[in-house]
């Protein structure tokens, strides 16, 4: 018995390094990265730089959160970028060929966008079509659809209120880093404080067994996706701004930096498990690396490589913790019947045998 | 221990179903009181699964009445039956295993802050960890941290969950399908002591198994079913286990 509990306490031990690796582990390589470019660059660790970092990660942040629930309950959208895009033309057409007021543009973008994702919501969990399939159709469909009303041509020229959202700072944080950290406080709600983070978890662990729950497994996908299609949205009209731009390149190949901050910051890519924490970490890690290798005159290529490294090293880290998760507590740990008080204590150590 | 001390619970009268020609339901009646196990037992197509679904609420028999604590009840559904406090813990378990203990036990019935933040759907973690660790207390359930994922939990263990949330949630009336079929000896110990302790709480299980030593070991009623009828009926003194394989096989 002393054999048995020195064993379970050993492993509860482990448990909980393995755990605390689990949660922390990106975080620390992160700091690491931090410090190596640190070292590498006396310019890395200035206040401009950083701004910088979380100026270029804020669109794919943004993408991100709504990105993320959606890979946690088992779904993905791979329109973002060109989502993006028609918000943009949308917005230049309203704005600069109509000449209305930037507001009703940009409320028009918005609108686009959250259709967008509304219809390819109920396409998929009402339908239940593909998540690929039509995510993937949306990313031909959405650009196609906004080259169209477009014809193309970029727009330019939208007054120095709208450009105010991407160029200008607040509390010397650049707006779009504000409009990122806003998107992480509601999504961390929904997440952390609300019952949606273990609902999306049921969701895409065994979808069987939350609608056996009472989960609503048709609704909650749906409305992820609405989101999706209006962050998307606000990251194209922000992009806008930041160019003084309407033009179909806009968020071109987005889609893949926003999955792989997702899977670098742990979000099972078969859903079920994840956290919102380590997404934020995954959009930091991304926005570093790429500005750290930068500043370290690497080519661009390389860097580019290097998040490929990243994204295939993150995706053997989930297959190690979906089988570290397995790691069985040890049985000493459950008895049954040794709390209930004036109780007679059942046998447990012998099988009543049946009479006959 | 006696069998019929305890409040009548369960009641089904002249059960019968069939699926197009097939009869899978003859006639069966049965009665279930508080703090009694029934062991229920057929060999494969006796009609035990038909049965347990038609308690559970998922089908609805051709004929034949089902009251429950003295009202008859109809149910649509299987979300109708649990309102009504009947419980089925079928071997998938329903768990999510990414999740620890206590997400599990109150999945989508979280518990939220009172006042204003839990109008916004506040939740608040650190009483349902106190409600799961008193409400295991009470059934006299000892686990792994009510943090742990179930996923680290064994089967024996993920089973006592799957059955202590369903009592939990107020139902006194569990059904229990095939529960060690995928279990080894010990997790089997750990599911059948804790059958026994769920007597003390006043709650009545039907439990299904292929596993004589088993039924004989928890059970305080047996009931054999054989081509949709009831053949045996009786306290698990009146019988023994060749009794009861011949009652199940047919053989006399």
């Amino acid at each position: 018995m002393n054999l048995l509990n020195a064993i379970s306490l050993r492993m509860s031990r482990h448990r909980r390094t393995v755990g605390w690796a689990q949660r922390n582990g990106l975080f620390f390589a992160l700091v690491f990265l931090i410090l190596f470019f640190s070292v590498f660059s006396e310019y890395f660790l200035t206040w401009p730089n950083i701004q910088v970092i979380l100026l270029t990660v804020s669109v794919i942040g943004l993408m991100a959160v709504p990105g993320a629930m959606l890979i946690l309950a088992g779904y993905v959208d791979l329109s973002v970028g060109s989502v993006a895009a028609l918000a943009s033309i949308v917005f230049g057409q309203v704005v600069a060929a109509a000449h209305l007021p930037w507001e009703l543009g940009f409320a028009l973008g918005l609108a686009a966008g959250l259709a967008w994702g509304l219809f390819s919501g109920i396409i998929i969990s009402y339908l239940g079509l593909s998540a690929i399939v039509v995510t993937l159709g949306g990313l031909a469909g959405a650009r196609g659809i906004a080259e169209l009303i477009g014809r193309g041509i970029t727009l330019s020229g939208f007054g120095s209120a709208f450009d105010a959202i991407g160029g200008s700072s607040f509390l010397d944080l650049p707006v779009p880093v504000w409009i990122l950290a806003a998107a992480f406080l509601i999504g961390g709600l929904v997440w952390y404080v609300m019952p949606y983070g273990r609902h999306l978890t049921a969701i895409g662990a065994d979808a069987n067994a939350a609608r056996s729950l009472g989960i609503n497994t048709r609704r909650i996908p749906l409305i992820l996706y609405t989101a999706s299609g209006g962050a998307a949205a606000v990251g194209g009209l922000i992009m806008t701004s930041q160019l003084d731009a309407s033009t179909l390149t806009i968020g071109a190949g987005m889609e893949l930096s926003v999955l792989t901050a997702i899977l670098v910051g742990g979000v099972s890519f078969v859903g079920g498990r994840g956290s919102l924490f380590g997404v934020a970490v995954g959009v930091l890690f991304i926005g570093v690396l790429q500005n750290g290798l930068i500043l370290m005159r690497i080519n661009p290529f390389i860097s580019d490589t290097a998040i490929g490294a990243a994204l295939v090293f993150a995706a053997a880290l989930d297959v190690l913790y979906r089988r570290l998760d397995r790691i069985p507590v040890t049985d000493p740990d459950t008895r049954v019947g040794a709390e209930a008080p004036a109780q007679p204590e059942p046998q447990l150590s012998s099988m009543s045998q049946p009479r006959g | 221990m006696s069998t019929t001390n305890g409040a009548r619970i369960l009641e089904a009268r002249n059960i019968s179903k069939s699926f197009e020609a097939v009869r899978a339901l003859r006639d069966v009646s049965l009665e279930l009181h508080a703090g009694e196990v029934i062991g229920l037992v057929g060999d494969n197509g006796a009609g035990k699964s038909t049965l347990v679904k038609i308690l559970s609420g998922t089908i609805r028999p051709d004929s034949g009445q089902l009251v429950v604590d003295g009202a008859e009840r109809n149910f649509d559904s299987a979300n109708h039956a649990r309102k009504a406090g009947i419980e089925t813990v079928f071997q998938d378990l329903s768990l999510i295993y990414s999740l620890d203990i206590t997400q599990n036990v109150f999945l989508n019935r979280e518990l939220f802050r009172p006042g204003f933040l839990g109008k916004l759907l506040w939740t608040d973690n650190r009483r349902m960890r106190n409600e799961v660790v008193a409400g295991f207390s009470k059934l006299g359930l000892t686990l792994p941290q009510p943090e742990t994922k179930v996923a680290a939990l064994s089967g024996g263990q993920r089973q006592a969950v799957a059955i202590a949330r369903a009592v939990q949630w107020g139902s006194h009336i569990v059904l229990l399908d095939e529960p060690n079929a995928a279990l080894g000896v010990k997790q089997t110990e750990i599911v059948l002591s804790f059958i026994e302790r769920l007597k003390q709480h006043q709650v009545g299980v039907i439990f299904i198994s292929h596993n004589m030593e088993y039924v004989f070991r928890v059970s305080d009623r047996i009931i054999v079913l054989r081509l949709g009828r009831k053949v045996f009926d009786g306290a698990k003194t009146e019988v023994t286990q060749r009794e009861l394989v011949s009652h199940i096989t047919g053989a006399r």
